[in-house]
């Protein structure tokens, strides 16, 4: 662990954020520069189709500018982002400046009308968007909103690693409808056992697995629901949420 | 002059129309609007620190280069539009340019992250044109990025979180599932009527899995 020299700035010290291990290559920098530049814990962990998640609540996609610009990546993107509100109740971008290689001359950014209806599209549908130089500083936004939601009261306050009964807990509740990684580690250090959050009313669901009402309801519905298994001929059951 | 805290509130502008702050009248970005965005503009004096209202309750405040520079009353009037009303979402339009650039991460940090409003950056009047055109044209179309909420069917949810038990495949989820149609039946199932339908270990483990104590 890397020394932090200046004191954190909030009571409670570090904040954790998690990161992707899919994107773990392509934000090798980012994960750096927010371990060593923002003392921020950065986990490494298999996520929910996100890049980061900085809080209970709250997933950060990066993208860069050019990406965005592009039909080509449309549906990906809109694939992504509707997956990621299902999932959790914030969800922003971090839209990112190309990087230029050593010796190459940026050319300026060229803003299409398509680039301009996506972004529309982006924040009439609720996403935050944020802009970003580079890396180091989409590791200092990262830094920011995941401190911002520690102030809040939602910043991720689980243990990161499970084992034994809790990792296959954990599988079981990652299959439960909008329930994202944090929300499932909260649910395994929440119940004591499988039982108890199967039989637990909405309100306990909702506190113990930091989620809001309408997903805990969700989750509450699923476990009671009746399965006609006539229906089921195929089980290539996909993971669904809100 | 004086900024008035309040903003018209009720005021909706027809479709492919913008209510424009009545100071914008004969600017760039008003022409261009006309011009090339085929959008209407309505002015209107008391629209307050507003600069433009669009439909479907959102308004833009106009953040000049000049004002990035120059620094605290830019921040002043958005503090103030963020306290006086909850029913708008406010989308700041600024201008970051060569000059206000360096001056675009601090003030990022204070629209977003700290006032919690939107903040679309441009490099002048006339992309601000252009990226106020689409929304006002976006307002009939259907939003991919928006979420539609279609029930889904939970039966393959159920089945596949019943082979999350540990020793349950996939014709023992059935035969399960035969018998205890819900997840919360299987969990509260006794383990010698398990027994019966699974055999005695995957009994066992399914009884094990749902209520042996983590700790």
């Amino acid at each position: 662990v890397a020394a932090v020299s200046e004191p954190p700035a909030s009571s409670s010290g570090l904040v954790s954020v998690l990161v992707d291990s899919r994107c773990i290559t392509a934000c090798v920098d980012v994960v750096s520069s927010l371990r060593h530049r923002h003392g921020v814990t950065a986990h490494v962990c298999s996520l929910d189709g996100c890049d980061f998640v900085v809080s209970d609540r709250m997933a950060v996609e990066r993208q860069s500018q050019s990406e965005l610009a592009g039909a080509q990546n449309r549906k990906r993107l809109v694939e992504r982002v509707t997956s990621l509100q299902g999932l959790f109740d914030r969800v922003c971008l971090i839209i990112e400046k190309e990087r230029t290689k050593p010796g190459e001359v940026s050319r300026p950014f060229q803003r299409t009308r398509y680039y301009d209806s996506t972004l529309a599209s982006l924040v009439r549908a609720g996403i935050r968007l944020l802009e970003s130089a580079g890396p180091d500083e989409s590791a200092a936004l990262l830094a920011e909103l995941a401190r911002l939601e520690q102030r809040k009261g939602q910043a991720i306050s689980v243990p990161l690693e499970v084992k034994g009964l809790r990792q296959q807990a954990l599988v079981f509740y990652r299959t439960l409808p909008c329930v994202s990684y944090v929300n499932a580690l909260n649910m395994a250090q929440s119940f004591r056992s499988v039982s108890h959050l199967v039989n637990s009313p909405v309100e306990a669901l909702q506190k113990g697995a930091c989620l809001s009402q309408a997903r805990a309801e969700e989750i509450y519905r699923s476990l009671r629901y009746a399965c006609d298994i006539t229906l089921m001929n195929t089980s290539t059951a996909r993971k669904n949420s809100l | 002059m004086e900024i008035k805290p309040h903003v018209l509130v009720n005021a909706v502008p027809p479709y492919g129309h913008v209510i424009a702050n009545e100071k914008w009248r004969d600017s760039a970005l008003v022409q261009s609007l006309k011009g090339t965005g085929n959008v209407k503009t309505i002015f209107e004096e008391e629209l307050g620190m507003v600069d433009f209202h669009l439909s479907n309750k959102s308004c833009i405040l106009y953040v000049s280069e000049t004002d990035i520079v120059a620094g605290n009353n830019y921040k002043r009037k958005l503090v103030r539009f963020r306290n006086a009303n909850s029913s708008l979402q406010g989308i700041v339009v600024a201008e970051k340019t060569r000059l206000s650039e360096q001056y675009f991460p601090a003030m990022q940090k204070f629209v977003v992250i700290e006032l919690g409003l939107t903040l679309l950056p441009v490099a002048s009047q006339l992309e601000a044109s252009q990226l106020l055109t689409q929304m006002v044209h976006m307002e009939g179309k259907d939003n991919p990025f928006r979420k539609k909420s279609v029930s889904r069917l939970l039966d393959p949810v159920v089945m596949s979180l019943v082979q999350q038990i540990p020793g349950v495949g996939k014709v023992k989820a059935v035969a399960l599932l035969q018998h205890y149609s819900s997840v919360i039946q299987l969990c509260n199932a006794e383990t010698c009527e398990l027994e019966t339908i699974v055999g005695q270990a995957t009994a066992q483990s399914i009884h094990n899995f749902f209520q042996k104590p983590f700790f």
